[in-house]
């Protein structure tokens, strides 16, 4: 009885020694550990196969003349990379940021291990970057240049897609919407079941497409409303961690007792709310009416205590 | 790799090994085992396995050429072995994501070691600057990590926004980390007189006391000896104590996206559409500001003294809005 890691061990061993397809036939001859004929031996051979290519080692059919038709190979670009030529400190540079850096899952280490980089233990993790399942297909379509198909807040969406980025806490995929003719930028845990990727280089955009310029820095910019300049008071206790993180250009005043206005260009007046009421009781939309006027109703909707569906 | 066939992980790891033995030619046993997580007897378990494995017709001289005895490997792999392999798209993501954090905590060198090695990286898988990771950078930071890293004592001006006061306290700085999004530093109080998790952006002033304090071992345990720990990075930012109350608030389809980013303790569908989320409120300043920015789309169901919380916090703010400015 050979023990399956054996067999597996020996299988990509001859099928990566010869570049052309083998029938199965040929294989079980010279790998030992298959069963001796027919149907047993097809299952044995497919399920090694699956248990290779969930570990990243993908075997071709291609066709080949002969009685099989079919015949099998791990293409040498398929498993090996071109050589990185890393030198010693930068080996050692990205042990450190695999060590450092918890994804939630070991693919990091498995990357190490694939390069023959090993991570040596001891390094306390110093950042979580909440990642998700979608952005390892996302990045391949980022790559490749590869179209992107998913469903967004009940919309199907065609993106060619520029650039992943993780910000505040969330990850994003900025991209050209293809239906809409323009940049959009969507929150990767809000796309809804599994994207469908298509061919490399399926993704096309105009020239004029800027992927730095299309995602919006706060998040009162990430709407598509007429773009509104909101005033903010913000009072003295709370003044300066305002404004280290909207930035000093958008102070318009500072009075007297350290309170400060502040003045956000806003295209998404419900992402500002949500962080004006965040601030509590120490600050207040001053202008323009039109949205101090909503923050009102939404104040007045939220004292009423309905549960209706009152505001906007 | 989402999926650990036994086997199919078995052969990864080995193969992981055999690269490694490829281009070192020897190795201790218990470093090798070490690096790839392995106790020494699996390891050479494996060892002795692949030492079968090679080519047909599986003549000696066919077989891979490895010794292994209780201290030491020896291998003659050959080059192929030692070349580096195709990464999965998880793998690849997750390597360069490590990477770009680390480029992203301000105060890395653009041009270090770290940069070189992640440019050839992304050559080889095409990437060139497709992914982009923003840390922030909040005013204190990087007195506060140059602190932890001194093991010096500050007296740290904060903003708690579950009390709303603004404190002065002596901490010792122990570690400074970065969780969805924000940066925190970890340190015992000596106010609270326990291990305390502060908002790097809520600090409002660092000043050094002159003291300095013991760095804490690699499992995050103080080297003294003491019985505080620095807790991992991934620990729940915040933990409810033993005496937060657990609220009950039934949320419509609008509000979700908000309660979604909030620590919850459990979430179930109501029969008449909306969802019902348990929080653990350790602040009341805490919970009324969410009640505030949920508004209309929200109900407390329980507790009774909370359930008017929403509406009271309302009429305060719009006390403010109807008293001028």
């Amino acid at each position: 009885m050979v023990d399956r890691l054996e067999r597996l061990t020996d299988l990509v061993l001859v099928l990566l020694r010869d570049e052309r397809p083998k029938p199965l036939r040929e294989i079980a001859a010279e790998v030992p550990g298959y069963p001796a004929e027919g149907e047993a031996r097809r299952q044995a051979f497919e399920r090694d196969k699956r248990t290779l290519r969930a570990g990243g080692v993908e075997i071709t059919a291609s066709p080949i003349d002969g009685p099989e038709q079919v015949g099998y190979l791990i293409r040498p670009d398929d498993f090996y990379l071109p050589d990185l030529d890393l030198t010693p400190d930068e080996q050692a540079a990205l042990n450190l940021a695999v060590a450092g850096v918890h994804l939630g899952d070991p693919s990091g280490r498995d990357a190490l291990w694939r390069l023959g980089l090993p991570a040596s233990a001891g390094v306390r993790p110093f950042a979580d970057l909440a990642a998700l399942p979608a952005l390892p297909v996302l990045y391949d379509a980022v790559r490749h240049r590869a179209t992107v198909t998913f469903d967004y807040r009940g919309d199907r969406r065609h993106v060619a897609p520029a650039l992943l980025r993780f910000r505040g806490g969330w990850w994003y995929m900025v991209g050209f919407d293809l239906d809409k003719e323009a940049s959009r930028t969507f929150r990767v845990d809000r796309m809804d079941g599994e994207a469908t990727v298509g061919e490399p280089g399926s993704a096309v955009v105009p020239d004029s497409f800027d992927p730095a310029a299309a995602h919006p820095e706060e998040t009162w910019r990430m709407g598509e409303e007429e773009a509104v300049s909101v005033d903010v008071l913000v009072d003295a206790g709370l003044a300066p961690l305002v404004v280290a993180e909207v930035g000093q250009s958008t102070v318009r005043q500072r009075r007297d007792d350290g309170a400060v206005v502040v003045r956000l260009e806003v295209t998404n007046v419900a992402m500002l709310r949500s962080w004006v009421l965040e601030l509590g009781e120490h600050a207040e939309v001053l202008g323009p009416e039109s949205v101090r006027g909503a923050m009102v109703s939404w104040l007045e909707a939220t004292a009423a205590g309905t549960t209706e569906r009152a505001v906007d | 790799m989402p999926q650990r066939a036994e086997a199919g992980y078995r052969l990864h790891r080995l193969l992981a090994v055999l690269t490694w033995l490829a281009r070192q030619g020897r190795a201790p046993v218990s470093e090798l085992a070490d690096r790839f997580g392995l106790s020494p007897d699996e390891l050479i378990a494996d060892l002795e396995l692949a030492a079968c494995c090679g080519l047909p017709p599986y003549t000696p001289d066919q077989l891979m050429e490895i010794m292994v005895d209780d201290e030491e490997v020896v291998a003659n792999l050959g080059p192929e072995l030692a070349r580096p392999r195709r990464l999965t798209a998880a793998e690849g993501f997750a390597l360069v994501t490590a990477a770009r954090a680390i480029e992203a905590v301000p105060g890395t060198d653009p041009d270090g070691s770290l940069a070189r090695g992640l440019e050839k990286l992304e050559t080889v898988l095409g990437d060139r600057g497709r992914l982009r990771i923003d840390l922030g950078e909040p005013p204190f930071l990087a007195e506060l990590r140059q602190a932890t890293e001194d093991g010096a004592q500050i007296e740290l001006g904060y903003y708690s926004a579950s009390s709303d006061e603004e404190s002065l306290r002596v901490v010792d700085p122990l570690n400074v980390v970065t969780l969805d999004g924000r940066w925190y530093l970890d340190g015992y109080c000596h106010r609270a007189g326990d291990m305390r998790r502060f908002r790097v952006d809520r600090v409002l002033s660092v000043t050094a006391t002159g003291k300095t304090v013991p760095h804490p071992g690699p499992d995050g345990a103080a080297e003294d000896g003491s019985e505080h720990r620095t807790p991992d990075v991934g620990e729940a930012a915040f933990v409810p104590g033993p005496d937060a109350t657990v609220a009950r608030v039934a949320v419509d389809d609008a509000a979700l996206w908000l309660v979604d980013a909030l620590p919850h303790l459990d979430i179930d569908p109501l029969p008449d559409g909306r969802t019902v989320i348990g929080l653990a409120v350790a602040s009341t300043v805490w919970f009324d500001r969410l009640l505030l920015r949920l508004g209309p789309h929200a109900e407390v169901l329980d507790p009774p003294e909370l359930m008017a919380s929403g509406r009271q916090a309302a009429l305060r703010l719009l006390a403010r809005y109807q008293g001028g400015h």
